[in-house]
């Protein structure tokens, strides 16, 4: 890539993040809607959030979950990924699926399955209850929360940890067990380093997710009281009886001044990234290490994580879809039913809205990957001014929740005309999505990207292939694997994605995200759930109608 | 082998599963785009008994305008059968239904206005105070709506906003779990309840979060204005720390499985459709006095097909509209309606949410924060969270 493309690539990348952000800080300093007469320029927005004994509150409980939450699932996706990707533990290769289950279903209905499952009335919190005679744990505490957010956060890491693990080649491990260490020193001391710059990331981003951690705690904490600046940000729609966007555009800023400070620590853990480069010239064959008896404590630990995190809410979110009631005192088989789906099938839009989200995640999955990776390319291995901004970039969509995303990216649609044709069409929800998920994507790439020693890329140059054909017959090759792999994470993302659309919808348009919402306002859960469980049933046949396809190719 | 195995039976599963559903759609659903069985040239926009002769002109117009776009915030699978019904009434017209939530529309349709970009034809919101708001900035039409003379003036404001439903505000319990002599049936009931035990109902306790919900802090507002025992109602609620919340069915969902077993406030049409599925629901017309809330359905001034939005808002409140609604739960606003299945009777006092500019009051900021903060101070008065 020559450097006019890669500059010219970068503006537009920034212009698209920027114009939506650019909106939000614009609205943080009126005293109204941006596009009503009579608006000022003020202050008072932020005199109002920041005065706000509520806010600080928010912010408080926010940093403490963020930390707690790093700290449970960085180290537990990382031991996960170890004993799936690069040991000979049994039999639990095909449950690399579930492991990702977390990430299937949209974080209210995950929270949802909880209370279902570990409420005070849940199935198996009852159960517990006539074991032992009380329930040991309170669902409803901040302990659960941070607990369960870390949990439901383990994929994410683990996801990045078992691309890089993937593309690492075993001559390391092997040289390490040859001269004597054990298969435990032999991860710690090898394999994990290796892998660091991918748990770096992985660490700063789910530490930021904690930030805009919505669905847990409206569901588990919110109707206590306690807030996190997403759902106080939320509360703001209300608190003066109108939507007030400048009181949610100065906690959106808020979330922006975390980021950043996170973005720059990213880059310094990473100035010497190439000490990981692990895809060079002489490729050899990966082996899994040998744990020997060490893989029963293994397994055990993966089973309960499984049980906890997956087997309990999904079990009970099923169950739910089953029944025409559930809790204290309710028997099962007396309310089984198939109503509920019978129902469902009856709300209009359902059918174009699930084609609507298959094609969504399908090609607009796709679509995004590829923008994420010719971004990636961009930058690749130019240590300039314009590579570090865009970093700072990508993560700014995130930084606002999806609906108030949702909400900047329509202002674009419907404000600036040559877009305006557009708003109506699933092209704007794909923008929107392709924007809003931006660093999730750029990440998964670029940990492949950089685990592609240079001197593969120096050696296509000196036999004479332009900049151009290197990266697309030679490196892009090379990361065949983890854009499968981002493609499946943005297929998953975008199938489960809920908020993002809503002010994008129109006729023609409905994805499930949409319905969800609706449904989710005005009385059923039932057939929320019932959608939901819908929702995981195609996420898990998309994802497996691929790993298969995907084997069968390699093998 | 093993896994290969697990991924075909997953796979097939999820197939089969949707389309099962997909199957089971296109044969039921009422709203697939196919013709309804062609209707019969005497019902194809003749001009409804009763209605003046002009009116045909309105039906002429609407059929050139072909389009009718509706916000709503009522679910779209309640009105299925009402919006059939119109489109065989009127098949020249395609309606575009889009169910969104009360701020939802709010936000949408004043930025959409505001960019000239063309909005929706018909908005149709449970959030009444932000409907009078609209119509009070100046977002709305007027049209005196044929079927005016058979609604009670409380429920039109200025030809502007029309009240489409009378929907009471009630109490829901679970009948499998909450003791039946602590059923109470009036607001004092409930308050006495709350004192008397206070221990037995913590955390059982729920309703909308007036700080986060539009709908839940007008309700409790017009509670406070209708009697100043609403306050000893708060003190009471105070030490069984409440839970409060944003969304109807997560809060119906509570009661459902027992979690919580009493809300206050609900939306009557809500706990009504709940209990007729689900037997362990109970609903309450709280017979000291009973708020009663409204729809509000507006024609903005800025619609595109505005005779086609004529036709919808005269055809949702006429009889054979209204019928459609309260077949699911929603009380009709006419007296020729007969109550929604469930409601045995209506209370003597009623005390509708008026559709006009006191509403209003509800938006202002400085009222608005200082009843929040009275609220929060009366509820943590004895030592809530």
């Amino acid at each position: 890539m020559n450097r006019n493309l890669r500059i010219a690539l970068i503006v537009a990348a920034a212009i698209a993040i920027l114009a939506p952000i650019g909106l939000v800080i614009w609205q943080s300093f009126l005293d109204g809607p941006f596009f009503a007469r009579n608006i000022h320029l003020s202050l008072n927005a932020f005199r109002f959030v920041f005065n706000d004994p509520a806010f600080y509150k928010a912010l408080g409980n926010s940093a403490l979950i963020s930390t707690g939450m790093t700290l449970i699932a960085v180290p537990i996706g990382a031991l996960l990924a170890l004993l799936l990707v690069r040991t000979d533990l049994p039999g639990v290769r095909w449950l690399e699926p579930l492991m990702l289950a977390p990430m299937f279903i949209s974080s209210i209905v995950l929270a949802f399955g909880f209370v279902v499952a570990f409420g005070p009335v849940g199935f198996v919190s009852l159960w517990v209850k006539d074991l032992i005679g009380f329930i040991p744990w309170n669902l409803y505490s901040k302990t659960s929360l941070i607990l369960l957010a870390g949990l439901t956060h383990v994929p994410h890491v683990y996801i990045y940890a078992s691309t890089a693990l993937r593309s690492l080649g075993s001559d390391v491990e092997d040289a390490a067990r040859a001269t004597g260490a054990g298969p435990f020193r032999t991860a710690l001391t090898v394999s994990l380093p290796m892998i660091m710059p991918s748990l770096l990331y992985a660490a700063v981003l789910v530490f930021f997710l904690g930030f805009e951690l919505f669905g847990l705690p409206l569901i588990l904490a919110d109707p206590q009281g306690v807030q996190v600046l997403a759902t106080y940000l939320y509360g703001l729609t209300n608190v003066l009886g109108v939507p007030s966007y400048q009181l949610m555009a100065v906690v959106v800023i808020v979330i922006i001044a975390i980021a950043l400070p996170l973005v720059f620590l990213q880059r310094r853990l990473l100035q010497n990234a190439n000490r990981y480069i692990s895809v060079k010239g002489k490729a050899s064959q990966s082996r899994p290490l040998r744990i020997g008896a060490w893989k029963w404590p293994a397994f055990v630990f993966i089973a309960l994580w499984l049980l906890i995190t997956v087997v309990a809410p999904v079990g009970a979110l099923l169950m739910r879809a089953f029944v025409s009631s559930w809790g204290e005192g309710v028997d099962i088989g007396q309310v089984l039913t198939l109503n509920n789906f019978r129902e469902l099938s009856e709300y209009p839009n359902v059918i174009r809205g699930i084609i609507n989200t298959l094609l969504l995640a399908v090609v607009g999955g796709a679509a995004a990957v590829g923008v994420y990776t010719l971004l990636n390319f961009a930058t690749h291995r130019w240590p300039t001014k314009w590579s570090a901004a865009l970093d700072y970039l990508v993560l700014l969509p995130r930084a606002m929740p999806g609906i108030i995303a949702g909400l900047a990216i329509f202002w674009v649609f419907l404000f600036f005309p040559p877009l305006q044709p557009f708003r109506q069409t699933l092209l704007a929800m794909w923008f929107a999505y392709m924007l809003v998920w931006m660093a999730y994507g750029m990440r998964l790439v670029s940990a492949s990207l950089l685990q592609i020693a240079p001197e593969l890329e120096e050696a296509g140059r000196v036999v004479g292939a332009s900049a151009g054909r290197v990266s697309r017959e030679l490196t892009l090759p090379l990361i065949r694997a983890g854009l499968i792999g981002s493609w499946l994470l943005l297929f998953v993302t975008f199938v489960r994605e809920y908020s993002t659309g809503v002010y994008l919808l129109s006729p023609g348009t409905e994805v499930i995200g949409s319905l969800l919402v609706s449904l989710w306002a005005t009385g059923g859960v039932d057939l929320v759930v019932t959608l939901s469980v819908l929702n995981i049933a195609m996420v898990c046949s998309g994802l497996l109608l691929l790993a298969a396809f995907g084997k069968k190719k390699n093998g | 082998m093993q896994r290969r195995t697990f991924l075909t039976l997953c796979a097939v599963g999820g197939t089969a599963a949707s389309g099962g559903l997909l199957w089971n759609a296109l044969r039921d659903d009422p709203l697939a785009d196919r013709p309804v069985r062609p209707p019969s040239p005497a019902s194809v926009a003749s001009v409804p008994a009763g209605y003046s002769r002009s009116y045909a002109q309105i039906i002429e117009a609407a059929k050139q305008e072909g389009v009718l776009s509706i916000y709503s915030a009522t679910d779209a699978r309640e009105v299925a059968a009402l919006l059939a019904d119109f489109r065989s009434l009127y098949p020249g017209i395609s309606v575009e239904y889009a169910d969104l939530n009360s701020t939802e529309i709010y936000s949408r349709f004043i930025a959409e206005v505001a960019a000239r970009e063309g909005t929706a034809d018909f908005l149709w919101s449970s959030a009444m105070d932000l409907q009078i708001k609209l119509v009070n900035d100046g977002y709305a039409q007027a049209y005196a709506s044929p079927e005016k003379p058979a609604l009670p003036d409380s429920a039109v404001w200025k030809n502007e906003a029309y009240g489409t439903t009378a929907e009471p505000i009630v109490f829901a319990y679970n009948k499998r779990l909450m003791p039946a002599g602590d059923v109470p049936h009036s607001h004092a009931e409930l308050t006495a309840l709350l004192q008397r035990k206070p221990d037995f109902y913590r955390d059982k306790i729920t309703s909308y979060n007036p700080e986060k919900s539009g709908v839940g802090f007008l309700y409790i507002t017009q509670d406070a204005q209708v009697t100043g025992d609403t306050w000893d109602f708060v003190r009471a609620l105070g030490p069984t720390a409440p839970k409060l919340y944003t969304s109807t069915g997560a809060m119906m969902e509570r009661v459902v499985s027992g979690e919580s077993l009493l809300a206050f406030n609900m939306i009557g049409s809500y706990a009504l459709e709940r209990s007729s599925k689900d037997p362990s629901v109970g609903v309450i017309l709280p017979n000291d006095y009973t708020l009663v809330m409204s729809r509000i359905a507006l024609i903005p001034a800025d619609a595109r097909h505005p005779n086609a939005a004529k036709l919808f808002l005269d055809f949702l409140l006429s009889k054979r509209g209204q019928e459609h609604l309260r077949a699911r739960h929603m009380r009709s606003i006419r007296s020729d309606v007969a109550a929604p299945e469930g409601v045995d009777e209506i209370p003597q006092d009623t005390r509708e949410i008026r559709v006009g500019p006191a509403l209003l009051a509800n938006l202002d900021q400085e009222t608005r924060l200082r009843f929040l903060r009275r609220w929060r101070d009366t509820l943590g008065a004895k030592g809530a969270a």
